[in-house]
């Protein structure tokens, strides 16, 4: 899902940039009383996360993925640390290793550290209080965030690669290719949030108090 | 700042990635739906034209791929882990 370099028009490459920039200070001010045990947390799962999707998985005659971990970093961090975490994968990608265009950066953070982390945090947090904080709801919120996560991820993908001032139609091609697909193989990515929830919360306490009671740190 | 069975699942997952990101990606062709949408779109990616780094796309300079994509798997997580150190200690330090 990380766009390259030439796929955005100068206007998209701008509101992405802007809409980074302006959660990124956001985050920054709701972050100053962060722990040190959560930075921490932070630091291991984006190198968890890092060396996580450099597992491609492609599928025969169709098409491929790789895990993302935006909800997964948001159901364990909260919105704005997991915002960090993600963004500093995505950052080092992009500048190290040319994954992810240094002009699409603003989209991939977009797609990746905003919307997948929020939405996946958001629908974590939506079943576990309205259901009940219990294993089942846990793992149930765990892969309906990780999903939907990149399902909206997918979308907003799309959204952003098919629209051009000078080709409006883009999008009515790229938004179902990148939303059916993400749909589809966000399965997985869903199955692996859960599970990947239900290991850790018993192992880190102090996560899980953010994980019930919405803290996010 | 990191425990031991974290480091050692992330370093199992360094040394396996190439099994799935470089020689299953060969054999069976790995397409993203990014992919195919920029496909039906007609998109070019300019990224090899503009490159700036040594390790582009998870390689190194004079390695095979599937040795280079390890390495460069353990220098981006060198450098988040970097990161985030000297963020802990900037953090311990305002504290």
């Amino acid at each position: 899902m990380h766009i390259p370099d030439g796929f955005l028009d100068a206007t998209t490459v701008a509101i992405t940039y802007a809409v980074m920039v302006v959660f990124m200070a956001l985050a920054l001010r709701k972050m100053g009383n962060t722990s040190r045990e959560a930075l921490s947390l932070s630091t291991v799962l984006a190198a968890g996360i890092f060396a996580a999707q450099m597992l491609n998985w492609p599928i025969p005659g169709g098409t491929s993925l790789h895990f993302v971990g935006g909800a997964l970093a948001g159901i364990l961090l909260g919105p704005y640390l997991g915002f960090f975490t993600m963004f500093l994968v995505l950052l080092v990608q992009c500048l190290v290793f040319h994954d992810g265009g240094i002009t699409a950066l603003g989209a991939n953070v977009l797609n990746m550290a905003i919307i997948d982390v929020l939405v996946g945090y958001g629908m974590y947090m939506l079943v576990v209080k309205s259901l009940g904080n219990s294993r089942k709801t846990r793992m149930l919120g765990a892969f309906l965030g990780g999903w939907l996560g990149i399902t909206l991820a997918g979308i907003a993908c799309g959204l952003e690669i098919g629209f051009s001032p000078s080709f409006p139609l883009g999008i009515t091609i790229t938004v179902p290719v990148m939303g059916i697909w993400h749909a589809i193989l966000g399965v997985i990515e869903g199955l692996i949030t859960a599970l990947t929830v239900d290991y850790l919360y018993p192992r880190l306490p102090h996560i899980q108090l953010a994980m019930t009671r919405g803290v996010g740190r | 700042m990191i425990g031991k069975k974290a480091l050692i699942a992330i370093i199992v997952l360094v040394l396996i990635s190439p099994l799935f990101g470089v020689i299953l990606a060969d054999i069976v062709g790995y397409h993203e739906p990014l992919d195919v949408a920029a496909e039906k779109l007609g998109l070019r990616d300019i990224s090899e034209e503009i490159d700036w780094t040594p390790f582009y796309d998870y390689t190194v300079p004079g390695l095979p791929d599937t040795i280079g994509y390890i390495v460069a798997g353990f220098i981006g997580v060198g450098i988040i882990l970097g990161i985030g150190y000297l963020l802990l200690r900037i953090a311990g330090k305002r504290k």
